[in-house]
């Protein structure tokens, strides 16, 4: 079955558009590679590309779940999966870049992953998405059965490694890295409160909007906090600086901001769209719907 | 020995991607880096002053005479790659700050010369050039992050200057400083980092030969990009060693924490120099990839110019010595 059907083999607009967008990034990087955008170090160019993309398809992913309970838009769980092997995609070209760097030597290759300890996180979470990936046909799906979901839980710890795996490698700068740890944050603090608070599914508004401020405040925290272990800054100078642009936006006020709008984006699809009577909020999908 | 009958930066129009391609090129793939959560916009506003333009009085001196002593085993880097390929902090963390960096004024630009010395003294860039021996010298630059260039430097040899500060012989280190000037330099704001950028060298070393003050690259004054008007070259360091736009040496009998000593002195030390055998704690120092040719080449102990300064080290015994 072609990835842009859905489970009732028509064609869904939603699902073609997200396998072609996709491909955008990579295509770029492979344009920018050829006509020698990514000078002076196109490879090392490349390899920064595809992994950063590699870690926002991850995170992306994982916000399926949560948006689609959200803003009450169940067809979004049709590209979860999608979202998913292109990640795996994604970090296998990294990892082939990686490889043509070291000039196709493997032996250097495999020495380097297990003495460089970012490598070897980021090579588990390599394997770790693999297997994911290989699991992930409806065949698949359906022989694992309950198991399944109990295997496609890794993504939370592999996710994980990816994120320390892309700080570590950082340099000096890690306000991206530290925006997605914040993410992170938020994603799994969703579900943790899903299992406790939600209603069929269903996390009450109030819920989405305390998470934002939550996962902010953990951020701007574990952020001073490396900042002062790492480079003995004052920690509460560190924290003050989330509350002016002095030091440009701090990563804590970008995870405040994404928090709040995905609750306030929930809040007005609940008002626009309030669920019809006499039916639970999302519509039932049909049975061979891999479990979400 | 190279016979050259054309300087040796004077790469034909046709060799190589001309600068403004290059350029727009590099402007394309940030739109890329850019993520769909962290649209650019986020980022404060890309502080992109243009060149103040004030007139470099220096410019009318170059191209200095080359010294032949000091050749290479490669090609020299095309230029824009020396002049658009820049780590400089205090303007940006990625290698792309060359816009950025024009809003350095760099006249006029003092130095301080003080610390354990005869007697301390400022000095213009421009009156330190006139008493300097000016000439131009072909080094290799070695990052720590694995890569190379291969730059025709103009400028003078630090003994030169030392010569001129005259410390005390109790004086066992010289350190040096970059500007400090956060609403030039976006980077400084961050405060969570140690500015001014700082870098130490031995009595020693800073008297040894190959220690060279840079005025300028390419037969031009230096692009402040690459540390205008006076910066460092140690080739046989790793090239943070080789301080940009510095404002200060101090004389001192304790040795200085360097800028990324500070930060993380289990990845960069004091000493830094090239060593392919120790590798940095997160990639290996084997080889390097030579910018411009994209060759990637082994790397040599010293940076290949043990013969200068393996002796400053005789007797002293250790990995820290290497990075
Ligand atoms: C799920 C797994 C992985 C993810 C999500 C990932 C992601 C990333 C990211 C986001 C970056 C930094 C990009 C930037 O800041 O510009 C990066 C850098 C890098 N990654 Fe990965 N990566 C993964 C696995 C691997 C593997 C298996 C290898 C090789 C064995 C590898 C090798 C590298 C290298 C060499 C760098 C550049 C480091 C440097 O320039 O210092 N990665 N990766």
């Amino acid at each position: 079955m072609y990835p842009w059907y859905d489970y009732q083999r028509r064609l869904s607009p939603l699902k073609l558009a997200v396998f072609i967008a996709l491909f955008v990034p990579g295509l770029w990087t492979a344009a920018a590679f050829a006509i020698g955008a990514l000078e002076p170090r196109p490879l090392t160019a490349a390899i920064h590309h595809i992994g950063l993309w590699t870690i926002r398809f991850i995170i992306i992913a994982l916000a399926i779940t949560p948006l689609k309970a959200i803003l009450s838009w169940p067809r979004l769980i049709l590209v979860r999966r999608m979202v998913g092997v292109a990640a795996c995609a994604y970090v296998l070209i990294h990892f082939s870049l990686y490889v043509t760097d070291e000039a196709f030597n493997l032996a250097t290759v495999a020495h380097e992953i297990l003495v460089r300890i970012y490598l070897t996180i980021g090579f588990t979470a390599l394997v770790g998405l693999c297997v994911l990936a290989a699991t992930s046909t409806d065949g698949m799906v359906r022989r694992l059965g309950r198991r399944w979901q109990q295997l496609h839980r890794l993504v939370y710890p592999i996710a994980l490694l990816a994120l320390i795996h892309y700080f570590m490698q950082s340099k000096l700068d890690v306000w991206e890295p530290t925006i997605f740890f914040g993410i992170y944050g938020w994603l799994m603090g969703y579900r943790l409160l899903a299992a406790r608070f939600a209603v069929r599914g269903w996390l009450p508004l109030y819920w989405v909007a305390a998470l934002g401020p939550v996962a902010a405040a953990l951020t701007a925290l574990g952020e001073a906090a490396y900042f002062h272990l790492a480079f003995h800054a004052p920690l509460l100078r560190v924290v003050a600086a989330d509350f002016s642009l002095q030091t440009g936006v701090r990563p804590a006020v970008v995870v405040l901001a994404l928090g709040l709008a995905v609750a306030l984006a929930g809040a007005v699809r609940a008002v626009t769209m309030p669920a019809p009577k006499g039916r639970t909020r999302f519509a039932r999908l049909p049975a061979s719907q891999p479990p979400a | 020995m190279l016979i050259r009958k054309r300087r040796g930066w004077e790469i034909p129009e046709s060799a190589a991607t001309s600068e403004a391609v290059f350029r727009d090129r590099r402007r394309l793939i940030q739109a890329l880096a850019a993520g769909p959560v962290l649209a650019s916009g986020l980022l404060g506003g890309g502080m992109r002053a243009m060149a103040a333009d004030e007139a470099d009085p220096s410019a009318r001196l170059y191209p200095f005479k080359r010294n032949p002593k000091y050749t290479l085993d490669r090609p020299i880097t095309d230029a824009k790659y020396v002049e658009y390929y820049n780590n400089f902090y205090e303007f940006g963390t990625d290698k792309d700050i060359a816009d950025a960096a024009q809003a350095l004024p760099i006249r006029p630009w003092t130095i301080k010369i003080d610390g354990m010395v005869e007697k301390p003294f400022t000095i213009g860039i421009d009156d330190l050039m006139k008493k300097m021996p000016l000439e131009e010298r072909l080094y290799r630059h070695r990052c720590v992050e694995a890569w190379s260039f291969a730059v025709p430097w103009s400028g003078f040899p630090m003994a030169a200057l030392m010569a001129l500060a005259k410390p005390l012989s109790a004086a066992k280190y010289v350190k040096m400083e970059t500007f400090m000037d956060p609403k030039v330099a976006p980077g400084q704001n961050q405060f969570f980092y140690p500015w001014p950028y700082v870098e130490g060298l031995t009595i020693a070393e800073a008297n040894n030969e190959l220690t060279f003050l840079v005025t300028g690259m390419y037969g031009k004054p230096e692009p402040k990009q690459d540390g205008a008007p006076l910066r460092l070259a140690v080739p046989w360091k790793y090239g943070f060693k080789s301080i940009k736009s510095i404002v200060r040496f101090e004389f001192t009998d304790k040795r200085p924490v360097s800028y990324w000593e500070a930060l993380q002195s289990d990845e960069y030390g004091f000493w830094a120099n090239v060593n392919p055998a120790v590798p940095h704690p997160r990639w290996s120092q084997a080889s390097e990839r030579e910018i411009g040719t994209d060759k990637r080449v082994p790397t040599l102990i010293y940076n290949g110019y043990g013969e200068y300064v393996a002796q400053l080290y005789a007797g002293m015994k250790g990995d820290q010595l290497f990075r």
